[in-house]
């Protein structure tokens, strides 16, 4: 589909209109929003989680986090649980896939709040990076994920920053040109960088990619 | 394919990421050699509960990322693509400062807590699991 590491914003909504198509069908949440002055838009999910006091694998000190079923089987004692479950809180995360033109390729932007609506601050979704990718972003937080105004809603979200998409993109897309066979480069990109922030996309859109199959 | 003898993936305990619990299961123990072939043919029925049963792993690079030597490996299904990621970065002797990515379908990341056995399970095809690895400066 593309022939570069560059995506051009109409083959952006052709992969999200592919991907949010797959979504129904494992319902996943993502829906297609549009700006009303325009014809952008972009793609968006939300999530909710229950966490507790610290993230289960960031954390040195080891607390373990659980949804808070799971609490609840364990051989808790009650004090134990009762004190669990009054410190889980629950998340809500939303995340959207915007196109950055300035970029030509898609974007994460994402924002977390407690449910009394109180926003996670940048140190709490730092704390919430996947162990697998802290090192490399600990090395410079401020190149990668920073606080920028959502370009269509105007709300500050935070930003997973796109300059090295291209770079990473590209030896995937060579592959695919290489074997002849078309990948959705949203969903591609997406599995990539989603986890790293606490998104998480299922296995099924591996296969999805591929509609000849 | 199978020039390299097959070896089996040993992690030293401090590569164990926490809160992975999948790896509490990985035995330094020197694994029976089994003939890849025999061992994980589609259609052999895996004993429920037998969660340190290994599958066949056949790890290509992509782009400029460095080859592997050995590129057949007999991984345990519990293994998680995380551990798999610090595991080749060893291999390799990357620097924490670049990122390796791992595929299936040589396009799609599978998040670091999934594991190996489930990708086999999805993705294997002739008795192994392809995966693909790159390396790339992805952040900053």
């Amino acid at each position: 589909m593309e022939e570069n590491e560059f995506l051009e914003e109409k083959a952006f909504q052709h992969c999200c209109a592919e991907f949010i198509k797959h979504s129904q069908q494992i319902g996943d949440g993502w829906e297609w929003k549009t700006s009303k002055d325009c014809s952008d838009g972009y793609m968006c999910k939300t999530h909710f989680r229950a966490t507790a006091a610290a993230h289960p694998s960031m954390s040195p000190e080891g607390q373990t986090w659980l949804p808070v079923e799971e609490a609840l089987e364990e051989p808790w004692d009650d004090s134990e649980v009762t004190e669990y479950a009054a410190a889980s809180e629950v998340v809500k995360y939303e995340y959207h896939v915007l196109y950055s033109c300035s970029h030509q390729v898609p974007v994460l932007y994402f924002r977390a709040s407690f449910s009394d609506g109180r926003p996670l601050t940048l140190q709490d979704i730092w704390d919430g990076v996947h162990e697998c990718y802290k090192t490399r972003l600990l090395q410079g937080p401020w190149d990668t994920i920073t606080q920028q105004e959502h370009p269509i809603l105007g709300q500050p979200f935070f930003v997973l920053h796109p300059c090295k998409t291209a770079e990473f993109m590209t030896p995937v897309l060579k592959n695919s040109q290489k074997i002849n066979r078309d990948i959705n480069y949203v969903t591609s990109w997406l599995s990539m960088v989603g986890p790293a922030v606490g998104l998480n996309v299922p296995l099924s859109y591996a296969k999805a990619s591929f509609q000849d199959e | 394919m199978a020039e390299d003898p097959e070896s089996v993936l040993q992690l030293p305990p401090s590569a164990v990421a926490a809160g992975g619990e999948g790896l509490g299961e990985l035995s330094p123990e020197t694994a029976t050699p089994e003939p890849p072939s025999a061992a994980v043919s589609p259609g052999t029925e895996e004993p429920a509960g037998d969660t340190k049963k290994k599958i066949d792993v056949l790890l290509k690079a992509v782009g400029d990322t460095p080859i592997m030597k050995t590129k057949k490996w007999a991984v345990e299904r519990t293994r998680t693509i995380q551990g798999l990621i610090d595991f080749i970065k060893k291999f390799l002797k990357l620097v924490a400062s670049e990122q390796l990515f791992i595929y299936v379908n040589q396009s799609f990341a599978p998040s670091p807590d999934q594991e190996v056995g489930t990708l086999y399970e999805c993705f294997g095809s002739d008795g192994k699991l392809v995966l693909h690895y790159c390396k790339s400066q992805a952040w900053g």
